[in-house]
């Protein structure tokens, strides 16, 4: 029980040296405000203020620029797809509408050699001179039966 | 709060000399937020004693002092746009809270690079811990506080910087556990914690003097 009595004496002991030594570790009132009342301190902290933004300034640099990129980049690529988007769309319209029959559609010109030759010179004949002509073949054959 | 150290509740802290037709901090504030510098050059004057004062709590170079009041202006000044006046902490709190901080960075940077070591603390210094901690009542003379201070930086050099900080800003500072919690951000349990752990630190460095 003394053993304890006289540890806890002991620890106070240690904190009361303790709290003085903290408090000594700091300086006086008169030389705090004389360290606030050194010259130039105003104008040291307006340069460090400086450098700050110069830092930060550099540190956005890499994402300003890139911001400046994509700012001009955007409109220049939202007019280019808007220009696709609209050929496409053109596209797909023209190739709904019904393309008029030739004499390429019916003959298959491209591929035939004579017909190609034979044909040059004629003019292209209609929907009416086709119909016509199958016509007039499907009345001659009962005429031959 | 403590008598000797005659200082300010950093809690409430209002300006130290402020005359009644001088700007209040909240208007000087909002002008250096519009760009005006003599309106923050204005809040630097105004409020630079008492950060100096907080930073000589912990330090007791010029330099160092010197330092954190560049460093704290620095940071108040990018700051300037968060301070809300409305929240009800006036500017003498805020800033302060702001050296409070710059201070405990600063302890942490030395920590890392232990400028003493124990080894350092001359036989004088030696004996006269051990006089002053075994005889009750030991004098004290202006020899001796120069003796203690040179001593408390060694000794308080062997504690990590949170128990640095808590420790002066209960003993020296004067601040209870709540206002301590206020000022740096920690919940009251961890101080408390803090507090209990920095105690039982110190005096574990002390004891080996006994």
């Amino acid at each position: 029980m003394f053993k304890r009595k006289d540890r806890r004496v002991l620890d106070e002991r240690l904190d009361q040296m303790g709290r003085e030594m903290v408090r000594a570790a700091g300086m006086s009132e008169e030389q705090a405000a004389a360290a606030a009342s050194s010259p130039f301190l105003y104008a040291r902290v307006r340069a460090r203020i400086a450098a700050e933004r110069g830092r930060q300034a550099e540190t956005n640099a890499p994402l300003s620029a890139m911001l400046a990129i994509a700012w001009r980049a955007i409109p220049a690529m939202t007019l280019a797809a808007a220009a696709a988007a609209s050929m496409f769309w053109y596209a797909s319209v023209r190739s709904m509408e019904p393309v008029a029959l030739s004499d390429e559609t019916f003959f298959d010109a491209r591929r035939a050699g004579m017909e190609r030759v034979v044909f040059a010179d004629t003019s292209g004949l209609s929907r009416d001179d086709v119909l016509g002509t199958l016509v007039s073949q499907e009345e001659q054959r009962p005429s031959q039966r | 709060m403590d008598e000797s150290a005659g200082n300010f509740d950093l809690a409430t802290a209002e300006p130290l000399a402020q005359a009644a037709d001088e700007p209040a901090d909240l208007a000087l504030v909002a002008a250096a937020c519009a760009g005006d510098e003599a309106a923050f050059e204005q809040l630097f004057e105004r409020h630079r004693q008492r950060v100096a004062r907080v930073a000589g709590r912990f330090f007791q170079r010029r330099d160092q002092v010197e330092e954190v009041i560049q460093e704290s202006f620095t940071k108040a000044y990018f700051a300037l746009n968060d301070y809300s006046g409305e929240r009800g902490s006036s500017f003498a709190a805020w800033i302060s809270r702001i050296a409070i901080n710059v201070c405990y960075d600063e302890l942490r940077r030395m920590r890392r690079r232990p400028t003493f070591a124990i080894s350092d603390i001359t036989d004088e210094e030696a004996t006269w811990l051990n006089v002053r901690l075994t005889q009750e009542g030991a004098g004290s003379d202006i020899e001796a506080e120069a003796i203690a201070r040179d001593l408390a930086s060694k000794l308080l050099a062997r504690l990590s910087a949170d128990d640095r900080l808590v420790l002066t800003l209960l003993d020296a500072e004067g601040l209870s556990v709540a206002e301590i919690a206020e000022q740096t951000g920690w919940s009251v349990p961890k101080v408390k914690v803090r507090a209990h752990r920095a105690r039982r630190a110190l005096r574990s460095v002390l004891r080996k003097f006994l």
